[in-house]
């Protein structure tokens, strides 16, 4: 579904991701791990372009986006995304966050919209909100709307970008709880994070990123259990 | 005291005529100097370096020069257009004065308002949160549609107060033009001077008026800015 060719990002002089190479399947949750400063947030912005790679390629459901004529646009249709500051529009309610975009951009009806993303507040288990305002909201809250927001799009895989490092310490697991309901229905996911115990739980595949590439990668038991190189061990040593 | 009744029942009346004339001027000037400024904020953000140079350079130049200057230069340099064009200009009275002169004045200041608008905008526009617009691109709004919908309406709360304090600063700013001989609220007092042979007088009365303008404009500004955060 998402296949990275030899990407590169540089930000003025420093390279910050030195060459990835990886292919993220269909219905499959990629975990990405890794020391900070690694490039793991950068990795999955170049996914969808929020940064602009310096060099290789990224190819999303057979469509070059880093060729120069693709319309970024129409695959970050395709893309959710969650940040780790939420990012809610603070000047729209909850259901107009949800809903601005498949009116907007997929020019849906407002009544269907609305519709539509009631039934997600419902999945996240805020229905009661839907007229809130985002500071009106705690942490967890506002980022079970953020994933709403970007479901409502219906997209074909969900990027997430360090989902719960914002949070307070109680409100961690009921971001997961909806994370882990999205995998388990099947949603192509692609997880920045630093739960590990996500990462064992519902992670198909674990990438582990240090100084711009992919140490190692493989299944959670392959990379916890048998980490294969030195490095991977340290860290692991570290946030076990 | 009988002398200042007397006076002020002889000439406020004056003196009035030339504030609806300040204010016409002003508000004119920042109505214009909004558009243009937003169109300099714009070109100033945008991607393109020919664009945001030309807005550079013109802000630069324009925060970097006396008023009176340019005023002089606009007024006389316009009239010096026209005549050398050898048209002649109907002679239309707008606020108290010729049509030409009015005009000519509202373009000086407005070019000179511009400049400080395009630097309130683009400072509230930039205030905004990247993650805002990166969250409307994730979402698959482009970039215009991220303005519009996103990040304008946020940026909006911080650029009207200042907007408002822009309008106060060309009332004051505004009684230089009086040096070209366009009637307004500190013409009105030279004009005064002259017939009534007081120095203090009609200054102090002008100053009364100005305070008066601006400090009502600055408490109604307080007032929508309260509003304006209730429904934050």
């Amino acid at each position: 579904m998402i296949k990275v060719n030899g990407l590169h990002k540089s930000f003025g002089n420093v390279e910050v991701l030195k060459g990835v190479n990886t292919h993220v399947k269909k219905g499959e949750v990629v975990v990405v791990i890794g020391p900070s400063g690694s490039g793991k947030s950068t990795f999955l912005r170049c996914l969808n372009l929020l940064e602009d790679p310096t060099k290789g390629e990224i190819i999303f459901e057979g469509q070059s986006i880093t060729s120069k004529e693709n319309d970024i646009n129409k695959q970050r249709e395709k893309m959710g995304m969650v940040f780790q500051q939420f990012n809610l529009f603070p000047h729209l309610s909850v259901l107009d966050n949800i809903t601005l975009a498949p009116i907007k951009v997929k020019n849906i009806p407002k009544e269907k919209a609305e519709e539509i993303a009631f039934r997600l507040l419902e999945r996240v288990g805020l229905k009661d909100k839907a007229n809130a305002y985002p500071k009106q909201l705690s942490g967890g809250q506002k980022q079970r709307i953020a994933i709403a927001r970007a479901l409502a799009m219906s997209p074909d895989v969900m990027l997430f970008d360090e989902p719960t490092s914002a949070l307070d310490p109680e409100m961690v697991g009921e971001v997961l709880e909806v994370m882990k309901e999205l995998a388990k229905e099947g949603m192509t996911m692609v997880v920045v994070t630093h739960e590990m115990g996500f990462a064992k739980e519902v992670g198909d595949r674990v990438f582990l990123m240090d100084q711009g590439i992919i140490l190692e990668e493989g299944t959670p038991e392959e990379v916890f259990d048998n980490p294969k190189m030195e490095r991977t061990k340290d860290f692991l040593s570290k946030v076990l | 005291m009988v002398g200042i009744s007397e006076f002020l029942s002889t000439y406020l009346g004056y003196f009035f005529e030339g504030t609806g004339i300040t204010i016409a001027l002003s508000f004119f000037t920042v109505l214009l100097g909004s558009v243009t400024g937003t169109l300099f904020a714009l070109m100033k953000l945008s991607k393109s370096k020919a664009l945001k140079r030309i807005a550079s350079v013109y802000i630069e130049i324009v925060r970097g020069t006396p008023l009176i200057v340019q005023v002089f230069i606009l007024y006389y340099g316009v009239a010096q257009i026209i005549q050398n064009s050898g048209y002649t200009m109907p002679q239309i009275q707008v606020f108290g004065n010729d049509l030409v002169s009015f005009v000519s004045i509202v373009i000086a200041m407005t070019i000179n308002s511009t400049a400080y608008i395009a630097e309130i905008i683009r400072g509230g526009i930039e205030s905004i949160d990247q993650g805002q617009m990166e969250a409307a691109r994730s979402l698959g709004l482009n970039h215009k549609m991220s303005m519009r919908f996103v990040i304008i309406p946020q940026a909006i709360k911080n650029i009207l107060p200042a907007l408002g304090n822009e309008f106060i600063t060309v009332i004051k700013e505004s009684a230089i033009v009086s040096v070209v001989g366009i009637r307004e609220l500190m013409f009105s007092a030279s004009v005064v001077q002259g017939t009534t042979y007081k120095i203090f007088t009609p200054l102090i009365t002008a100053a009364a008026i100005y305070f008066v303008l601006t400090f009502s404009l600055s408490k109604l500004l307080g007032v929508a800015e309260r509003r304006m955060k209730v429904s934050d």
